[in-house]
């Protein structure tokens, strides 16, 4: 039975926008703020996900927009039932998971489950097995609550899971990648025992640079930073002169002011989530952080890469979700 | 704004130690403040923090964030108290405020408490003693 594999991407993400405004930010759901598109030690997780279904010996991929939670309606399934899908991977961007998906298939053919869908022991991971029938039953409820009033027994993943949407278990998963707990490895080089940088990096020679770190390419820092232990810094971001950064993660393109005291936190520009707290604080008004525009020009909406790229050096995931006012092409099918 | 006492409330003192009467004053930060309502406040703030063996609570939980004037007015407070017997907490009335305190080290200069009544029971107020070792208790009783 022919399988096809849909990645679903949360449509903010897509949008290339938060839907938070600053005003929000004393009131939102810290959750609101993680992101599955943002790398992870230089890691993209779609990337981990299409090389898993590489290894089922699919050769394409469909893209789609979902919900906030990346969640999919059933008439958007429905489409697939129109395109004489027998079997659909869903797999929604929520989590990082070292699932064999071949294990997942046999599970779901092996017990004859119309829908199959991966948990762990704190619920699902986001992934699904669904066949023709589902399918075509499809309806606006969640697949989960599809396959449980049907009594489908969910296939139990054991092995090492996070959810990417909190910034909690995020940043356990970089606590895990630099010390190797996981099979996510950071993406550069090994300076120094525990200490990976990525290409065009600039430190600061008064910089302290405490491993295990990871930071990502072309980000600087600056005259007696400190970053590390247990901290992300990822692409293209400026930590100025003294500021500390502590067991944290700085997402991409995201500018820290002179002598602060980044820890327990994820920055993303101008917002700072405070893991043990919980709080979400917007630095811009006090001149603390802000985003800082990525280099070189403004990438296009959904740039199709060359089937190749998925091996190129430096394992970069091709398709980058750039700004765009309104989903145009809400599936797109890409070569693996 | 206004003025609290630190009560005695039967705190056992150690052998030598003396109670210190401290008044502390708990002056509220107030959110949308014009730049007339800002000069006022910092004219308020430094000036009770200026007073020999002054001990000032500012109550931030009126405000839901901050920008750059008023964390320059904090470290501006922070820093009129360093080195002299005066002194000084925040309360920081959410997990945000004190998030964003602690952003910009003000945490680790100036104690930081979620409420007045921490603030309070906080080691330094509830507590204010000042211990005389026992020779000099003797030079005292000989005076």
């Amino acid at each position: 039975m022919e399988l096809s594999v849909v990645a679903v991407v949360p449509s903010r993400e897509i949008e290339g926008t938060y839907s938070v405004r600053p005003s929000d930010v004393a009131t939102c759901d810290p959750m609101a703020f993680g992101s599955s598109r943002k790398p992870i030690l230089g890691n993209d997780v779609l990337k981990s996900w299409a090389d898993r279904v590489r290894g089922l010996g699919v050769r394409s991929l469909w893209l789609a927009s979902g919900g906030h939670d990346g969640k999919v309606d059933g008439p958007t399934l429905a489409k697939f039932v129109r395109q004489g899908v027998e079997r659909l991977l869903l797999i929604k961007l929520k989590s990082y998971a070292e699932m064999d998906l071949a294990d997942l298939v046999r599970f779901h053919r092996d017990r004859g489950n119309p829908i199959t869908e991966a948990q762990d022991a704190r619920g699902e991971l986001g992934v699904c097995l669904l066949d023709r029938i589902a399918l075509h039953s499809a309806t606006d409820e969640s697949e989960s609550k599809r396959a449980n009033d049907c009594g489908q027994i969910p296939y139990q993943f054991t092995g090492y899971a996070k959810r990417i949407l909190s910034a909690t278990e995020r940043q356990e998963l970089v606590g895990d990648g630099l010390t190797g707990a996981c099979a996510m490895k950071p993406l550069g080089t090994q300076i120094r025992d525990k200490v990976w940088v990525g290409e065009g990096v600039k430190i600061a020679p008064s910089a302290r640079i405490i491993g295990p770190v990871y930071i990502g390419a072309r980000t600087t820092i600056g005259a007696g930073a400190t970053v590390g232990p247990f901290s992300s810094v990822e692409h293209d971001c400026v930590i100025d002169c003294g500021t500390t950064v502590e067991q944290s993660t700085i997402l991409p393109n995201s500018y820290l002011a002179p002598g602060l005291l980044i820890r327990n936190s994820q920055v993303d520009g101008r917002h700072l989530e405070h893991l043990r707290w919980g709080a979400v604080a917007d630095l811009q008004p006090a001149k603390l952080g802000r985003r800082i525009q990525p280099r070189g020009s403004r990438r296009p909406f959904f740039n199709k890469a060359k089937s190749d790229m998925f091996s190129g050096a430096g394992g970069a995931f091709p398709w980058e979700f750039g700004a765009a006012p309104a989903m145009a092409q809400p599936w797109l099918q890409v070569q693996l | 704004m206004g003025v609290w006492r630190c009560a005695g409330d039967g705190t056992a003192l150690a052998s030598g130690a003396v109670m210190k009467d401290v008044a502390w004053r708990v002056m509220n930060f107030p959110g949308d403040l014009g730049s007339e309502g800002r000069r006022a406040l910092r004219h308020d703030l430094l000036s009770a923090l200026r007073v020999s063996g002054c001990a000032v609570i500012v109550d931030l939980s009126g405000r839901k964030s901050l920008d750059h004037h008023d964390v320059d007015l904090l470290l501006e407070c922070a820093a009129c108290v360093a080195g002299r017997d005066a002194k000084l907490i925040f309360v920081a009335g959410s997990p945000t405020l004190r998030a964003l305190l602690e952003v910009c080290r003000i945490a680790s200069v100036v104690p930081v408490c979620y409420s007045t009544e921490e603030a309070f029971s906080y080691p330094q107020i509830a507590a204010e003693t000042i211990h005389v070792p026992a020779h000099m208790k003797d030079i005292g009783a000989q005076q």
